[in-house]
């Protein structure tokens, strides 16, 4: 038997302090990764607790599996508009109204507005339709590895793991290939201007704004093209969509898409990213995998629930209700803390193995009920191809320097992740 | 028992034909029952079908007693 990796030992709970616990700070999450001792401890004795601290308005976190699925089958107790997720301020940074910087899109509308724009895209990301992407999909993965073939050391992030999903995601919007940089920098720097690395002016709000202004003024001129000239692309859907028999208002239309390249992005990399650190502190799972070739679709539901690249959403209470026996009033927040529910020793046993063969995995990295991940089943392609080609071309891999996390306690992120490793060419 | 799927939140993501291949079956981005009264030793698997449905779309109704 191998010798287990450090982070597959059952969780030994250290003690916290309410006071004083942090599963909120940017920076905890940068330097020490996802705040799973803390996770498991409140699982453990205090599954619903109010958090107050500096720089961030008060908020109930939840962290058992079946409390998150109760609150997430609720969409019209629980609302998504009013607080979409739970953000620290930094220090001297003041908050501004969301009229100042408004998104207008299907993460932070509900019912009844959310089901008729999602109703706009749902057929074009069932398995069916997305199963037609897979020999582009596979085509753009060997790609990328063929690029770094030669070489013997590479940044797994910025080099592989990213490089697919914005490829596949620009190809699905119909975005030109001279353009995809400049979307690749405008998520890093949506997802990610709370770490120095991406930002660009004072703050992440500044950031933020740079960006998303780019962003729509990128997206109007592409959106106006399309109304002229149609094509089968998802911009084009979108462009031309109607909503109750209207054309979409402009904030919602250029939102969407927004959206779109944002959660097309960051997760799928992160989940690439994370995945391949969990292989290489795994071997004998990543070899497991190299020799049965048909755990590909368990390995990949265990790299989303080990990963969790979506850390946290918020929900607001639209009247006075109850989670798990604690009373909760109307305007009040939760955060929905997805990671701790793929840990949830309730749910899963050994939650802290990394086992690529485990079945059922009912895990929650895509949410569910009312808003689960519109994107899931391109996620899924993209990492069972992506896994796939690896087991069959990575010959062996193995750190070449310290793993860089994002600092942001909203996306769990893998900024860099230098390795050392052999590729072989793709078989014929 | 019953098992009834709600059309407005089902989106075809195959998660309960993976289940329960007995009783779900996906076409045309739809799940389907292939049997709507399935035998109580199946309930395992439609359990396992309904908290696997990301969509929620899933209830079984337990009307055996008014059946009766």
């Amino acid at each position: 038997m191998e010798a287990q990796a450090a982070s597959n030992q059952v969780m030994s709970t250290p003690e916290f302090s309410l006071d004083t616990i942090d599963i909120i700070t940017p920076d905890h999450y940068q330097k020490n990764g996802y705040p799973h001792a803390e996770w498991a401890w409140l699982r453990k004795h205090k599954p619903v607790f109010y958090v107050e601290r500096p720089r961030v308005d008060p908020f109930w976190a939840i962290t058992k599996a079946a409390d998150i699925m109760e609150i997430s089958k609720q969409p019209k107790l629980w609302l998504n508009g009013p607080r979409l997720a739970i953000f620290v301020l930094d220090p001297g940074e003041t908050a501004l109204p969301p009229e100042a910087l408004p998104l207008k899109h299907l993460l932070n509308m509900d019912p009844p507005e959310h089901g008729e724009y999602r109703a706009i895209l749902s057929r074009y990301f069932t398995p069916r339709s997305i199963r037609a992407l897979e020999p582009e999909v596979a085509k753009i993965t060997n790609d990328v590895l063929n690029d770094v073939m030669d070489r013997k050391e590479c940044d797994f992030v910025t080099e592989i793991s990213s490089k697919v999903p914005v490829a596949v995601i620009a190809e699905m919007l119909g975005v030109p290939r001279k353009d995809w940089t400049m979307l690749f920098r405008w998520t890093n720097e949506i997802i990610g201007g709370g770490d120095p690395e991406f930002q660009r002016g004072e703050n992440p709000t500044e950031t933020f704004a740079q960006a998303r202004m780019e962003m729509f003024q990128y997206f109007t001129d592409f959106v106006a093209e399309r109304q002229k000239n149609p094509t089968n692309d998802v911009t084009s859907i979108i462009a031309n969509a109607k909503v109750k028999g209207a054309p979409l208002p402009t904030l919602e239309l250029l939102s969407y898409l927004l959206v779109l390249v944002v959660a097309g992005n960051e997760t799928t990399r992160n989940a690439t990213s994370g995945g391949l650190l969990a292989m290489i502190e795994n071997p004998e799972q990543f070899r497991r995998l190299k020799a049965d070739p048909t755990l590909i679709k368990s390995a990949v539901e265990e790299i989303v629930r080990w990963t969790s690249p979506v850390i946290q959403f918020g929900r607001t209470a639209s009247q006075d209700t109850a989670v798990h026996g604690q009373k909760i009033r109307a305007g009040e927040s939760v955060c929905l803390y997805y990671p701790s529910a793929n840990r949830d020793e309730d749910v899963f046993d050994e939650p802290f193995k990394f086992d690529i063969g485990r079945d059922p995995n009912p895990h929650l990295g895509f949410g569910i009920g009312e808003h689960f991940c519109l994107g899931s089943n391109l996620a899924r392609l993209e990492l069972e191809v992506i896994f796939r080609e690896l087991a069959k071309r990575l010959e062996y891999a193995e750190l070449a320097g310290p793993v860089a996390r994002l600092r942001s306690s909203f996306v769990g992120g893998i900024k860099h992740m230098p390795i050392r490793y052999q590729i072989k060419p793709a078989s014929a | 028992m019953k098992i009834v799927i709600d059309p407005t939140l089902c989106e075809g993501n195959e998660r309960c034909a993976n289940a329960a291949p007995e009783i779900f079956e996906v076409r045309d981005d739809r799940a389907h029952l292939l049997i709507e009264r399935p035998p109580a030793r199946l309930l395992d698997k439609i359990r396992l079908a309904v908290r696997m449905c990301p969509r929620q779309a899933i209830s079984i109704i337990d009307d055996d007693a008014q059946n009766n």
